[in-house]
């Protein structure tokens, strides 16, 4: 019928824009972080960006940041998990237990077979807790807030149980290396060629896959600009971290999680199902999704980064404490709210959660630098989440 | 003598495209309790929301005279009617259920003193109106543990509270049981001689002739009858209801209905929430290849009872076989449903059809991902094309499949929703009220698909509210009553009178053929 018809050229128009509008908020959020990044450069006059806090500044936020992989997802879904720091904790004093008491009298003198089933124990003992809550969350219905409340303050009795109030050293050799170590210059560089060359391999099958099902392609040349410009940033990242010490090996966990995520947040069933979940869980049910398995492998998976972040923690502080990980749940929510992640579930990607993490990350590092009082640290983190929140409310209304 | 507290002269009222009331002119008198009655989409809603102040002042054309003088709402401001003192039991409840029934009642007006309520005198105002007219509630239970009917008491005493001259009841007895609407009657009589004019908006048409003193008939926005219910009876309502040509509405179709493919006997549910309370009381049809089932009843029959039960959604199954090409199936989630071959294309397209945020593109393959996802890919360009090919068959009107779903017009939204589901390749397809909302150029299209899809083998279940479209779409009518299944008519022998009839349940001449089933 004829009276519904737009003619096609507001059609691309208005779709053009709309997509333009759709990102909007991601690269707003980068400027901001460039803003952000030059505002404290020049503070600093100019030891911000050196190589050195550079490199820092991105291990800093691989802790809260592995914790916000997860919790996208699981605040796409509509629920929420505030035991994650408590969980990473809990984790990082296991591991730092097994380290100093258990494989030493079991496996003497070998901190590499120690090193590996650490990490194995960690992220076992951190999956197996998801599986506990999630189980609980999703199919004897309890709400998520509520557990994950409760598990706050039983890992917190874990904690101390686990420590018996002492600090457990877990600075032994391996082990170290997951939390601070670097990768040689020359592994970087294989690196970045290995990641660049996934790039174009990608962007040539999905031109392939196009052609197969007939769709019209963009232009060659600008998918290669488009491919060429994320080439050139993951040169570039190694470039600069290798001036200092190299690859920071947290931060590549945490790259590889991210995308692993990421990458199956989009294209897998479990990921679009959660989206689903999260934006109309009517509707969700209605069309034959498994909403409480969905939500149980969600807790499964944000448990088991809590293991991995556990890990990281342990190593990169080097000692299990009664403290470790305590807040870090507020900074891995802030990280995803910051990053566009929606409170009422549905909307919210992985790479806006990193954003929104290191933006976080930059602005304690920034300050720390300045030797501005953490109390006043405290003060402005907050009020840049909340700002950032409303700015962003401000201009949808709009 | 002509003492009229409402009057509508000249209302017209259009949305873009759509004109819901056409030139409505006629009166209510002071006291009187007034009947509306039409079919779905006949102008009832309308009128209402213009005298509560949905439509303010200045959005509709004509006037409304109130006591005497033109009723003129301001925008945005629903309280003003109120405080005109018209109110409205809506047809879905409004009250707060976890506080009891005297705080509702003084909700937003409570007796303050000292910026401290005055709980004693709240409560014995309360019991006040409640005995004046003869509520029978307790001021203090909490709502949530009244039944329906002591809630809308409690609702109709929220209006009176206010000191209402007119009081709006829409659908009041779609949810009550028969003992419950005996006693409503009761209180409008006693509301009467308290000189409270009632509007009474039903779909039960016998009702009329127990509580109207008069009735107005309205069909397709305009308004065919006013007259004192004494000079009416039944036929001459649903004669003035349904007295519509219909030509062109429906697009010829082709189809050849084949063999039996589902089977229901005997279904017997209860509600799963509610164990113990039966949902089906009995329904038995069976449904043939290529053919579309109509099915007819009034809201609150059961029709959509039925078919979420059959997609395993809703009723537990007490009773009774489902059988699918002659072997019994038991249908225990929607994943079961669309596994054996059934899809179901819900009633309330925004709340259970589709994820609004989403694209178009994600709506259309959410139910489907299986057929592209391997476990650690879904094939996107598969999804895409698939997806593109639906949206081309059925003429979906967007810019393109990524926009948002919640940026499409009604039928629009409707065909992504119906997308989605012949994607998963149906043999029956269950459509609850395919068209509701949808204007009258995508209503025909929805229909030349429903056609194309049952000329391909499909068997098409339909509810359908709009008693035309079921004559003008059905190869065969289910007609439900109270939870259970009426009869099937044969389009050839199917009016609308005799459907109207039986779906009420006011024709006696049809018990034979009742009990011949």
């Amino acid at each position: 019928m004829s009276a519904t018809t737009t003619t096609p050229k507001e059609n691309v128009f208005s779709g053009v824009l709309k997509r333009l509008s759709g990102n909007l908020q991601t690269y707003a959020l980068v400027v901001a972080m460039v803003v952000i990044w030059g505002m404290f450069d020049v503070l600093t006059s100019g030891s911000y960006l050196s190589p050195q806090n550079f490199s820092n500044l991105f291990r800093q936020m691989t802790v809260s940041a592995l914790l916000s992989v997860g919790m996208v997802l699981v605040i796409v879904t509509g629920n929420i998990d505030l035991s994650v720091g408590r969980l990473a904790g809990f984790v990082s004093v296991f591991v730092a237990y097994l380290q100093l008491r258990t494989w030493n009298a079991l496996f003497p003198g070998q901190p590499l077979t120690a090193a590996i089933l650490s990490v194995i124990a960690g992220c076992a003992i951190g999956t197996l807790y998801g599986v506990v809550q999630g189980w609980i969350i999703a199919y004897q219905r309890v709400p998520s807030f509520i557990v994950t409340l409760g598990s706050m303050w039983i890992l917190n009795g874990l904690i101390l149980i686990q420590t018996e109030g002492k600090t457990l050293a877990a600075n032994q050799n391996y082990f170290e290396f997951i939390g601070q170590g670097y990768l040689p210059d020359w592994l970087g560089w294989v690196f970045a060629i290995l990641v660049v060359a996934a790039l174009f391999v990608s962007m040539f099958l999905s031109r392939r896959r196009r052609v197969k099902y007939g769709f019209s392609l963009a232009p060659i040349l600008t998918d290669l600009l488009k491919t060429g410009f994320f080439s050139l940033l993951v040169f570039g990242y190694i470039f600069y971290v290798n001036l200092y010490r190299g690859l920071q090996f947290p931060v590549l966990i945490l790259i590889v999680f991210a995308v692993v995520v990421a990458y199956m947040a989009d294209n897998t069933k479990f990921g679009r199902h959660a989206y689903a979940i999260g934006g109309n869980r009517e509707a969700a049910r209605l069309s034959g999704i498994n909403i409480q398995r969905n939500i149980f492998l969600i807790f499964i998976l944000m448990g088991f980064l809590c293991g991995v972040a556990g890990i990281v923690l342990a190593s990169y502080v080097g000692y299990g404490t009664i403290a470790a990980g305590t807040g870090y749940e507020l900074y891995a929510i802030a990280g995803c709210i910051l990053g566009g992640t929606s409170t009422l579930g549905g909307v919210g990607t992985i790479f806006g959660a990193m954003v929104g993490s290191l933006i976080m990350a930059s602005v304690t590092n920034g300050l720390q630098i300045l030797n501005v009082p953490s109390a006043w640290q405290y003060v402005v983190n907050g009020l840049v989440l909340v700002v950032a929140v409303y700015m962003d409310v401000y201009f949808k209304k709009r | 003598m002509n003492d009229a507290i409402l009057e509508f002269r000249n209302v017209t009222k259009r949305f873009a495209g759509i004109t819901a009331l056409n030139d409505v002119s006629f009166s209510i008198k002071r006291g009187e309790i007034h009947g509306i009655c039409g079919e779905n989409g006949a102008g009832k809603s309308t009128l209402v929301k213009i005298l509560s102040g949905v439509y303010p002042w200045g959005t509709y054309e004509g006037q409304v005279i109130y006591n005497g003088r033109e009723l003129k709402l301001g925008a945005g401001s629903i309280q003003e009617a109120v405080k005109e003192g018209i109110a409205i039991v809506y047809q879905e409840l409004t009250l707060v259920p976890t506080i009891d029934v005297g705080m509702n009642i003084f909700l937003g007006k409570e007796p303050v003193e000292f910026g401290v309520i005055n709980w004693d005198k709240l409560y014995s105002e309360t019991d006040q109106l409640l005995a004046k007219y003869h509520l029978d509630v307790p001021s203090h239970e909490v709502v949530k543990h009244l039944g329906v009917g002591k809630m809308q008491m409690t609702e109709i005493a929220k209006a009176l509270s206010e000191d209402a001259k007119v009081l709006i009841l829409d659908e009041p007895t779609s949810a009550l049981a028969e003992h419950e609407i005996k006693q409503l009657m009761d209180i409008l009589r006693g509301l009467k001689k308290h000189g409270v004019t009632c509007i009474y908006i039903s779909h039960k048409l016998e009702e009329f002739a127990q509580i109207t003193d008069s009735v107005t008939v309205l069909r397709d926005g305009k308004e065919v009858i006013t007259r004192p219910t004494k000079e009416l009876n039944i036929e001459a309502l649903v004669r003035n209801m349904v007295g519509r040509e219909m030509k062109e509405r429906f697009p010829v179709g082709h189809r050849k209905p084949g063999e039996v493919i589902l089977e229901v006997e005997n279904l017997h549910a209860e509600n799963p929430d509610d164990p113990g309370t039966e949902v089906l009381k009995g329904v038995s049809f069976n449904l043939r290849k290529g053919e579309i089932l109509g099915i007819a009843g009034l809201m609150g029959s059961g029709r959509t009872e039925l078919v979420m039960t059959l997609f395993g959604e809703f009723g537990k199954i007490t009773a009774g076989k489902v059988k699918l090409e002659g072997r019994e199936i038991t249908v225990k989630s929607s994943r079961d449903a669309m596994r054996q071959g059934i899809s179901l294309v819900p009633e309330d397209r925004k709340r259970h059809g589709l994820v609004l945020i989403q694209s178009i593109l994600r709506n259309i393959s959410l139910a489907n991902l299986d057929r592209f996802a391997s476990f650690f890919r879904i094939n996107d360009s598969a999804e895409l094309r698939e997806s593109m090919d639906f949206a081309k068959s059925l003429a979906i009107k967007a810019p393109n499949l990524n926009a948002p779903a919640d940026s499409l017009s009604g039928g629009n939204q409707q065909k992504v929703v119906i997308s989605k589901w012949l994607m998963s390749k149906p043999k029956v397809l269950i459509m609850d009220d395919p068209t509701r909302g949808i204007d009258v150029g995508t209503k025909f299209e929805i229909y030349k698909i429903m056609n194309d899809l049952s000329e391909q083998g499909i068997a098409i279940i339909m509810i359908s509210s709009d008693l035309v479209e079921v004559l003008g779409m059905s190869d065969r009518i289910l007609i439900m009553h109270e939870d259970q299944s009426v009869c099937t008519l044969d389009i050839k022998d199917a009016s609308q009178e005799k459907i109207m009839a039986l779906a009420t349940g006011t024709e006696p001449n049809f018990e034979s053929e009742r009990s011949k089933k």
